[in-house]
C-alpha cells in the first residue's frame, strides 16, 4: 500500500476560477500528503481546471496555494513549485518526430537538467521506469496511444518531481496497460505526493489512499475510498425487475438487477462499492440544487450535472 | 521506503548561470521543434515570387512588390513559429518562456537573414529598391508576425495558433494599403516622395512590434485577474463505470 | 457487463437515408459548410469591406454620371477580395477535420471524401451568389441613378461572383493537394502579388493572355459606345466558369472520386469549357469591332443621331442621346452670355471619340475645324462640366475650336468668364479646369480636345471678374463683344473694358 503522511505537502484555500458565466472553481481548498490523492467528478466538474491551477498551468483568479513549502504567487515561488513538478495534461501533445528519449530529454533540460550524463541517465530511468525502454529509438508518430500516454507519464516523471499531477492518465488504455499504469502511479506515490484526476472509480479504490470529489467547481467529498463506499451502505439492492424508486439502476450479468438510492423495505440488501457511494454523493449534490431529475441513468446524470 | 526527493546524483538542476546553460542544452531539441517546413515553404514562395519576377524582366514598380510578397510570405512562416503541439507538457517548466520563445527567434534569425540576403541578390541592381529600407519592412514585418504569435500564446491557450495568427497578418497586410489614411502611408513606391517618412513609421512600428513581442514573452503574472476566457473544461469522454 | 436501463427503451426512429439519398447528403453537408464559412472573420471582413467600398464609390459625386457600359466592369474589382478571404476559409474548413484528427472517424461515415469535397466545393455557391447580390446591388443603384446611359452587360456582371466561385475552388483544391496550414496564406500572397498588384504578365494591356487573369478592368481613360468595346466577357464568364468547375471537380477526383464515371466525364467538359472559353477570348479585338472603332472615330456623324434644342444641334451616340438635355443647359447658359452675332448662332456639338488606339488610349482628340462645331465626350459630371463650357465659350469667341486652342491674348479673359461665371461656384469650376488645380500664375486648362493656356495675368483678371458683380460684367462683355473677341486684343485691353484694373504684362503664351 502506499505510504500516507500526515505531513501536508500541497495546500489550497478559496482557489476560484470563473470563465464567463461559468465557475470552473468556486472557493476550493484542500490539503494534501504524500501518497496518491484520488479526484474524482463528472465532466465539467472542474478537475482538469484545478489540476492546471496547481500546475501553474493558468493562475487561478483569487485564492492561494503552496506546494512542499512554495508559494506561486510570486515568479520566484512559481519557478521552485514548478521546479518539484510533475504534470501529465490530459492532452499531452507530442512533437511526433521525436523517439520518447529525445522528447522526455528534451522535458528534462526543460527542468533544468543540464549535466548530459546525469540526464541521459535519468531520462533512461524514467523509460524503463515506465517500460518504454525498447521503444525509445522509435518515432513518437510509429507508437500506439498506450505507449504515447506513457512517454507523457515518463515527461512527466523525469527529475523525479516531489508533486505530480496526472489528469486522467488511464483514458483509453487496454485493462493490461491501466494495470501497468496503476503499478506505475503506486510506485510514483512512494514518498511523492500525487494528485490524480480520473474516472475510473476503481483507479481510485486500488491506487488512493485519499478521494476528493468535485461537482460544479466545488469539493464535495474529502475522505478515504472506505469512507465514500460508506456513504452507500444500506442503499445498494438487489431485485428481480429495476425499482422505480432506485435513482439508478441496471440489470447485471447475472440477470437480476443491481439498485442504489433508498431501498423498499425488506430488500436484498449488497455491499455497497466506491462507485456506489460516489453516484449517491453527486445525486445528494443534485439534490441541495434542487434539480433533482427521476432518470436513473448515471452517464446522463454526469452530463447533466456537467 | 521513502527516498528523499530530489536526492538522486546528477538530477538535481545546476543552479549556477542556469539561464544560459539551460539554453544551450536547449539548442538541438528546439531546432528540431520548429516548423521548418511551414518556413521552408514561405521562404521557397518568397524565392520563387522574386526569381519569377527576374525572370519575366520585372521593373522597379512590380520588383517592389515582388520583395515585400516575399516578405510577406516569410512573415506568414514565422507566425507559427511558437506552434508547440506539446505545449501542455512544456508550459509548467522551471525554463521560462521568455527564454524558449526567445531560443525560436534567436535559431530562426540567421536562417532568415541568409534567405532575405538571397533574395534581395536575386533582383538585379538596377530595379532593387533602397536594400536598407527595404529590410525594414521586411524585419518588420517578421517581428510583427513574432508578435503576434507572442501575443496569442500569451493570451491563449491553443497549442498551435499559427494559422490565425497567420491569417490576421494577412489580413493586417491586404487592408493597411486600402484602409491606412495618405499621412500613415507605409506602402510607398520609391520614388514618391514620402518614402523617408514612410519609413520612418515603420522603423516605429518596428519598435511597437518589438515592444509588443517583448511584453508578451513573459507568462502573465501568478495572479490572472482580467482573464481572458478559454476553453471552460477539459474533454474528458464520458464516466466509464464498468 | 452492465446494461443501463434506459437502453431498453426503443430507440426513436432515425430519419435514415438511403444509398441513393446521398446526394441529398451531400447538400445538406454544403448548406451546414455554407453556412460556417459565411460566418467566418475573414469573409464576414471581406463582405463588410465590399459593401463598404460599393457604397463610398457610387455616393462620390463624380459617379453621378455613370455609363453602365463601364458600370459593369467596376463590379469585379470588390469580389476579389472577397474571394481571396473565401479561398482562406473555404481552405481551413476542408482542412479542419485533418487538424482535429477527425479524419479517421469521418473517413468512414457514409459520405465518403470525395462526396465531402464536393460539398465544401458546393458551400462556395451561396458566398458567389452573395456576391451576385452585392453586385447586382451596385450596378441597380448605378442604372438607376438619372444621369446613367448606356446599358450593362450580363457577362460582365457574373465575372465577380465567379472569380470568388473560382477562388473558393481554388482553396479546396489546395486543401486536398497539400495539408500544410501555410499553403493557403502563400498562395493568397502570390495571388494578391499577380490579381490585385498587377504583377500578372501582360497586364496592364487589352486584349490577349492578359485575358487569363480573372478580372480583367481595362480602365479605360474614357468612357465608350457599348457595340465597341470589344470585351470578350462572354467568354471570359465561360472561362472562369469552366476553371471553377474544373478547380472543383479535380478537387473530388484527388480525393478518391476517381471511380465515379459522371465526375470524370463532368471534368473533362469542364476542362473543355475552360480550354475554349480561355482560348477564345484571348483572340483579340474581332475585325468587324475594329472596323467599327474606325467608322465611330473617323466619321462620326454616319453613327450618330442628332437633335435640335433652340440655336444648337447636338449629335451623339445613341446611347447617349439621354444626356443632351445636360449640354443644353451649358451650352444654352454659356451662349446667353456671349454679345454680338454670337450670341444668335447655330452652334453644333458633336459627340467624338478616338478609340482607334485602343480602349487604354488617353489620346487627346484633335480640335475640329469646321466653324461653330464644339467636341463634347462621354464622360459627364465634375470637371467634365466646364471642361464643355469652356469649349462652348472658345468657339463661339474664336469661331471654331482649332482657333480657339491656339488663342493667346486677352480672348481667354472672355473665355474663361464666359464659361465660368454663371456657374454657382465660379473659382472652384475654374480651379477643377486647371490641370494644376491652382487659382494663381499660369495653367494648362484641361480640354476634350487640345488644352488651353491661361497666362498668371488673365487668370488675375478672370478672378478679378469673378468678385465684380455678375450682371455689371455681363453688361460690359455685350457691350464690348466685338472688340473683346477681336484676335489680337491684349489682356490689359481686355481688362479695361470689362472695369477691372489690374496690372498684368504683355501676353505670353509658352506652348
Amino acid at each position: 500500500m502506499t505510504t500516507v503522511s500526515a505531513a501536508v505537502t500541497v495546500s489550497a484555500s478559496g482557489l476560484t476560477l470563473r470563465y464567463g458565466a461559468t465557475r470552473a472553481l468556486d472557493d476550493v481548498s484542500l490539503r494534501l500528503g504524500r501518497g496518491v490523492t484520488g479526484l474524482l467528478g463528472p465532466n465539467g466538474a472542474g478537475k482538469t481546471t484545478l489540476l492546471r491551477v496547481l500546475a501553474t498551468s493558468v493562475p487561478a483568479a483569487s485564492g492561494a496555494f503552496t506546494v512542499l513549502g512554495h508559494d506561486p504567487a510570486s515568479a520566484h515561488g512559481r519557478q521552485e513549485v514548478r521546479r518539484a513538478l510533475g504534470y501529465l495534461p490530459q492532452t499531452p501533445g507530442f512533437h511526433p518526430d521525436f523517439t520518447p528519449f529525445e522528447f522526455v530529454d528534451y522535458v528534462a533540460i526543460l527542468k533544468e537538467l543540464t549535466d548530459r550524463a546525469a540526464r541521459h541517465r535519468e531520462v533512461r530511468r524514467v523509460l524503463d521506469e515506465v517500460g518504454l525502454a525498447e521503444v525509445r529509438g522509435k518515432r513518437i508518430k510509429k507508437l500506439s496511444g498506450g505507449m504515447r500516454q506513457r512517454v507523457a507519464l515518463a515527461a512527466a516523471l523525469v527529475g523525479d518531481p516531489g508533486f505530480l499531477v496526472l489528469d486522467e492518465p488511464t483514458v483509453g488504455l487496454d485493462p493490461e496497460q491501466r494495470m501497468r499504469f496503476r503499478e506505475l502511479i503506486a510506485q510514483a506515490g512512494e514518498g511523492r505526493t500525487v494528485l490524480l484526476s480520473t474516472h475510473q472509480t476503481e483507479d481510485v479504490a486500488m491506487l488512493c489512499h485519499r478521494v476528493l470529489v468535485m461537482a460544479g467547481g466545488r469539493v464535495r467529498f474529502d475522505g478515504t475510498p472506505a469512507e465514500l463506499a460508506a456513504r452507500a451502505a444500506g442503499r445498494v439492492w438487489r431485485s428481480t425487475a429495476r425499482d422505480p424508486g432506485a435513482k439508478a439502476g441496471w440489470r447485471t450479468g447475472t440477470g437480476g438487477y443491481r439498485n442504489v438510492g433508498d431501498p423498499p423495505e425488506g430488500a436484498d440488501l449488497l455491499e455497497p462499492t466506491l462507485e456506489d457511494g460516489y453516484l449517491l454523493t453527486l445525486d445528494g449534490d443534485r439534490g441541495d440544487r434542487g434539480d433533482r431529475g427521476d432518470r436513473g441513468d448515471h452517464g446522463d446524470r454526469a452530463e447533466a450535472t456537467a | 521506503m521513502t527516498p528523499a526527493r530530489g536526492s538522486r546524483p546528477g538530477v538535481r538542476p545546476s543552479r549556477a548561470l542556469p539561464g544560459a546553460r539551460v539554453a544551450a542544452a536547449l539548442v538541438a531539441p528546439v531546432w528540431r521543434t520548429l516548423p521548418w517546413r511551414t518556413l521552408g515553404a514561405a521562404a521557397a514562395v518568397g524565392l520563387l515570387v522574386v526569381g519569377a519576377g527576374r525572370a519575366v524582366g520585372a521593373g522597379p514598380v512590380e520588383t517592389l512588390y515582388g520583395l515585400r510578397g516575399a516578405g510577406l510570405a516569410l512573415a506568414l512562416g514565422v507566425a507559427f513559429l511558437l506552434d508547440d503541439p506539446a505545449r501542455h507538457t512544456t508550459a509548467p517548466v522551471p525554463v521560462r518562456r521568455a527564454v524558449r520563445t526567445l531560443l525560436r527567434a534567436a535559431l530562426v534569425t540567421p536562417v532568415a537573414g541568409l534567405w532575405w540576403a538571397a533574395v534581395l541578390l536575386l533582383v538585379p541592381g538596377t530595379v532593387r529598391p533602397p536594400a536598407g529600407d527595404l529590410t525594414l519592412e521586411t524585419g518588420t514585418a517578421l517581428v510583427l508576425a513574432l508578435a503576434g504569435a507572442a501575443v496569442a500564446v500569451r493570451y491563449g491557450d491553443a497549442p498551435e495558433p499559427g494559422r490565425s495568427v497567420a491569417a490576421a497578418l494577412l489580413g493586417t497586410a491586404v487592408l493597411a494599403p486600402l484602409l491606412l489614411p495618405g499621412h500613415w502611408a507605409l506602402f510607398v513606391p520609391p520614388n514618391d516622395p514620402g518614402w523617408t517618412a514612410a519609413h520612418e513609421r515603420w522603423a516605429r512600428l518596428l519598435t511597437g512590434a518589438a515592444a509588443l513581442c517583448a511584453a508578451s514573452l513573459h507568462e502573465r503574472g501568478p495572479h490572472g485577474q482580467s482573464r481572458s476566457v478559454t476553453s471552460p473544461c477539459g474533454t474528458s469522454g464520458p464516466s466509464r463505470t464498468s | 457487463m452492465t446494461a443501463t436501463a434506459l437502453t431498453q427503451q426503443a430507440a426513436p426512429a432515425v430519419a435514415r437515408s438511403g444509398p441513393r439519398n446521398s446526394w441529398a447528403a451531400v447538400l445538406a453537408l454544403a448548406a451546414f459548410e455554407a453556412r460556417r464559412l459565411l460566418l467566418r472573420l475573414p469573409v464576414l471582413l471581406a463582405f463588410a469591406l465590399h459593401v463598404t467600398w460599393i457604397v463610398w464609390r457610387t455616393l462620390q459625386p463624380r459617379d453621378d454620371y455613370p455609363v453602365l457600359q463601364d458600370a459593369d466592369r467596376a463590379t469585379q474589382g470588390g469580389p476579389l477580395l472577397v474571394g481571396l478571404a473565401v479561398l482562406l476559409c473555404a481552405n481551413r474548413a476542408v482542412l479542419r477535420s485533418t487538424r482535429r484528427d477527425t479524419e479517421r472517424h469521418f473517413a468512414v461515415l457514409t459520405l465518403g471524401v470525395w462526396r465531402r469535397t464536393a460539398a465544401h466545393a458546393l458551400s462556395v455557391v451561396p458566398l458567389a451568389l452573395l456576391t451576385a447580390v452585392a453586385v447586382t446591388a451596385q450596378f441597380t443603384w448605378e442604372a438607376l441613378k438619372s444621369g446613367a446611359v448606356g446599358r450593362g452587360s450580363v457577362a460582365e456582371l457574373l465575372t465577380g461572383p465567379l472569380a470568388v466561385l473560382l477562388f473558393g475552388a481554388v482553396g479546396v483544391l489546395l486543401a486536398r493537394l497539400v495539408t500544410s496550414a501555410v499553403a493557403a496564406p502563400l498562395l493568397v500572397v502570390v495571388f494578391l502579388l499577380l490579381f490585385v498588384g498587377g504583377a500578372f504578365p501582360s497586364s496592364g494591356q487589352e486584349t490577349g493572355a492578359v485575358w487569363l487573369d480573372p478580372v480583367v478592368t481595362t480602365a479605360g481613360a474614357h468612357p465608350y459606345p457599348s457595340d465597341l468595346l470589344g470585351r470578350p466577357a462572354g467568354w471570359h464568364a465561360l472561362y472562369l466558369a469552366g476553371l471553377a468547375l474544373t478547380a472543383a471537380l479535380l478537387a473530388v477526383l484527388v480525393s478518391g472520386g476517381r471511380r465515379s464515371r459522371a465526375v470524370q466525364a463532368a471534368f473533362a467538359g469542364a476542362l473543355t469549357l475552360a480550354v475554349l472559353g480561355g482560348v477564345v477570348q484571348t483572340g483579340g479585338v474581332p475585325a468587324r469591332t475594329v472596323e467599327a472603332r474606325v467608322r465611330a472615330s473617323v466619321a462620326p456623324e454616319k453613327e450618330q443621331r442628332c437633335v435640335r434644342r433652340g440655336q444648337v444641334r447636338y449629335c451623339a451616340f445613341s446611347e447617349w442621346l439621354p444626356r443632351v438635355a445636360g449640354w443644353a443647359r451649358v451650352a444654352d447658359r454659356v451662349q446667353a452670355l456671349a454679345g454680338g452675332p454670337a450670341r444668335g448662332r447655330d452652334l453644333l456639338v458633336r459627340q467624338r471619340v478616338d478609340v482607334r488606339g485602343g480602349l487604354l488610349d488617353d489620346a487627346a482628340l484633335a480640335p475640329s475645324t469646321r466653324p461653330g462645331q464644339v467636341t463634347v465626350g462621354t464622360s459627364w459630371g465634375g470637371n467634365r462640366v466646364p471642361e464643355f463650357s469652356t469649349a462652348v465659350a472658345g468657339v463661339l469667341v474664336a469661331g471654331d475650336e482649332k482657333a480657339a486652342s491656339v488663342v493667346c491674348d486677352g480672348r481667354m479673359v472672355t473665355v474663361m468668364w464666359l464659361s465660368l461665371a454663371w456657374q454657382s461656384d465660379p473659382e472652384s469650376a475654374l480651379r477643377g479646369v486647371r490641370l494644376d488645380d491652382s487659382l494663381t500664375g499660369s495653367a494648362i486648362v484641361v480640354s476634350r480636345t487640345e488644352p488651353l493656356l491661361m497666362t498668371a495675368g488673365q487668370t488675375k483678371v478672370v478672378r478679378a471678374l469673378f468678385d465684380r458683380p455678375f450682371y455689371g460684367v455681363a453688361a460690359r462683355v455685350k457691350a464690348h463683344w466685338a472688340e473683346l473677341t477681336t484676335p489680337g486684343v491684349t489682356t490689359v485691353r481686355a481688362a479695361e473694358l470689362l472695369g477691372v484694373r489690374a496690372s498684368v504684362g504683355a501676353d505670353r503664351c509658352a506652348r
